[in-house]
């Protein structure tokens, strides 16, 4: 195959709308993990839900843009739901309740949105004004793939102001390095922890809403999801943002060419890029010391 | 006088503790069951228990007893199956020659996964565990395709075994028998492998690793050996499979079998000997009578298995170990 830099830089373009599912999907894990300390198995089941709560928004107002929102507002709520009448219970205990628990979740989901929706998938139209594509020169570029990654950078721009400016988002970072050292600040802790769930939750949303129109809606979208969630942090390492937002970058663009130049092993390029940093840096790119 | 102290001194000295009694009785009784179970619930279904408590066990190797969250075991199953198969399929060897490939296969994925992430705790080995798993499943599914004939799965011709008796493994009974012996034999070796030093340092480390590093264990060896163990036991129920199933199926590599193995775990109890083997006969037998009502079986198995870890975190068997445990209390001395 002729390899024209106008194919490459189509490749790249695909990666990166690609990676920005990952960056959005990975980044509310990590969020969850270096908060809460769960490991959220059940994060491809709300990114699968924001895709449901989209289609459904969509089909109940026509707007696109107020489907979005709806969505990611909705399965927010059922994340702090989940949380606070289950999830709650189990801090404190050994580490594997809370993420049995998510996985409980994560099996029952699915059959639930079967039982309304159907196996079939569901089609979500892409917005009137991102459809089709603009040209520069001989170049393609899909309006959708483009808006993705502006989404992406905007989030993660929003997601450090917000951790980094605001007094909640500050709440949030020291939680995450010591709990009980904010509790005795007079901070209600569990308060904080279900708004980081909702965070998280959100943020996996919002990636299940904006990949609707891309991929086939189907109850069981998520599973897959959860596991190359887990394979950004473990790639970017655990807990960290610029960890998630990296191996989120790279995991698109490797699926991106490999898929262009070896179809077959587009899904088994994942885990080996996963396994080559494993080799390299133990830690993942941006891990922590002594957090593992 | 003072031999007579020292006589009955010895004869208060327990070497055992009552867990470990009990949990022994237990493992002769669920063993004696299996002799008859066949004629208790279909010929399929039990050979199906027997093979699954058996991946149980050594999935709960490492969960229950060293205290790794392995979320790959149906990498060690599936390969192991795949192995099995291969060598019948291509090498035309008898069912012994592929259970021992099958033992190899699951120790190989075994020595991979602990190469990458034995010295990972918690979370990150649940997800690399999990990560390494898929990644198998996506080998055998497409570029493997050649070999393992992806989704249509690799069948088998009808296998029998000449030594040390003749068994026809084409007629349910007597592949239930000969399932059953080699399963009975692994449990009885696993038994012995967790009462052994190496055994209660795997419990150490679960309880406390610092503290057993401290003591001078080499903790990463442990646990590596944990892992292989683990996957030789997985790998030989993998075989198993593939000569129950007439096949070796991709389905096997993939990541639910490796959630269903974690359920019936947690179900029959994690920090027990017997139960896994006890969750998977619950489990099992419930999905077989629950699915002939309604096509919800997820949803019911999700809902079950979220009030189980808020209710009874120490599953069937464990709660019914503490409940043992509560009323000795006041009595023990």
């Amino acid at each position: 195959m002729e390899l024209s830099w106008e194919i490459i830089l189509m490749q790249v373009i695909m990666g990166l709308a690609l990676g920005a599912i990952y960056v959005l999907l990975a980044s509310g894990l990590s969020i969850i993990f270096g908060l809460l300390d769960v490991l959220n198995f059940a994060h491809g089941t709300f990114y699968m839900l924001g895709a449901y709560a989209t289609f459904v928004a969509i089909s109940l107002c026509g707007n696109f843009w107020v489907g979005i929102i709806a969505a990611v507002i909705i399965v927010s709520l059922i994340g702090a739901l989940f949380e606070m009448t289950l999830l709650k219970r189990l801090y404190g205990t050994d580490q594997i309740y809370p993420l049995l628990m998510c996985f409980g979740l994560s099996i029952f989901l699915p059959d639930i949105i079967k039982m309304i929706f159907g196996l079939v998938g569901k089609v979500v139209d892409y917005p009137s004004l991102l459809q089709g594509a603009t040209f520069v020169d001989n170049l393609i570029l899909p309006k959708y793939r483009i808006f993705l990654v502006v989404l992406m950078a905007v989030v993660l721009l929003a997601l450090y102001l917000f951790m980094k400016k605001t007094s909640i988002g500050m709440i949030i970072r020291a939680a995450t390095r010591d709990r009980l050292m904010v509790n005795c600040l007079g901070i209600n802790v569990s308060r904080v922890w279900t708004v980081g769930f909702m965070l998280g939750v959100g943020l996996a949303a919002l990636a299940g809403a904006v990949a609707a129109p891309m991929v086939q809606t189907i109850p069981n979208m998520g599973d897959e999801m959860t596991i190359e969630a887990f394979v950004v942090v473990v790639i970017g390492g655990l807990g960290s943002l610029g960890g998630a937002a990296l191996g989120g970058l790279i995991l698109g663009q490797v699926v991106s060419f490999v898929s262009l130049l070896a179809p077959d092993w587009s899904n088994v390029s994942i885990f080996l890029t996963m396994a080559l940093i494993l080799v390299l840096r133990p830690r993942g790119l941006f891990g922590e010391e002594g957090r593992d | 006088m003072n031999a007579k102290k020292q006589i009955n001194e010895a004869a208060a000295y327990k070497p055992y503790s009552w867990q470990t009694v009990l949990e022994f009785r237990a493992m002769w009784v669920v063993l004696a069951l299996g002799i008859v179970l066949p004629f208790l619930v279909s010929k399929p279904l039990a050979t199906e228990i027997m093979i699954y408590a058996l991946f149980a066990l050594a999935f709960n190797l490492l969960l229950g007893h060293t205290g790794m969250i392995s979320f790959g075991h149906a990498g060690y199953l599936g390969v192991g199956s795949y192995a099995g198969a291969m060598v019948v399929f291509y090498g035309g060897v008898g069912v012994w020659v592929s259970l021992l490939a099958a033992m190899a296969g699951g120790a190989l994925v075994a020595v991979i996964v602990a190469l990458l992430a034995v010295k990972r705790k918690g979370a990150y080995f649940a997800m690399i565990s999990l990560a390494i798993a898929q990644m198998l499943y996506f080998l055998a599914l497409s570029p493997f395709k050649r070999w393992t004939e992806g989704e249509d799965s690799l069948k088998l011709p009808p296998l029998s075994v000449d030594f040390p008796i003749h068994l026809n493994l084409s007629d349910q009974m007597q592949l239930y028998y000969f399932v059953f012996v080699i399963v009975a034999l692994a449990v009885l070796a696993q038994w012995r492998l967790l009462n052994s030093p190496f055994g209660h340092a795997l419990k150490g480390i679960r309880e406390n690793e610092d503290r057993i590093r401290a003591c001078g264990f080499n903790i990463t060896r442990i646990k590596f050996l944990s892992i292989i163990y683990s996957g030789l036991f997985s790998g030989l129920a993998g075989g198993l499979l593939a000569i129950y199933l007439g096949a070796a199926s991709v389905t096997t590599l993939f990541w639910m079998t490796s959630g269903v193995v974690v359920m019936q775990t947690v179900l029959g109890g994690t920090h027990t000997f017997m139960g896994p083997f006890i969750g998977t006969m619950v489990f099992l037998y419930l999905r077989n009578n629950i699915s002939n009502y309604t096509d919800r079986w997820e949803m019911w198995v999700g809902a079950m298995f979220m009030a189980l870890i808020l209710l009874f975190p120490e599953g069937l068997w464990g709660t019914v170990m503490q409940k043992i445990g509560e009323r000795r209390r006041p009595s023990a001395s």
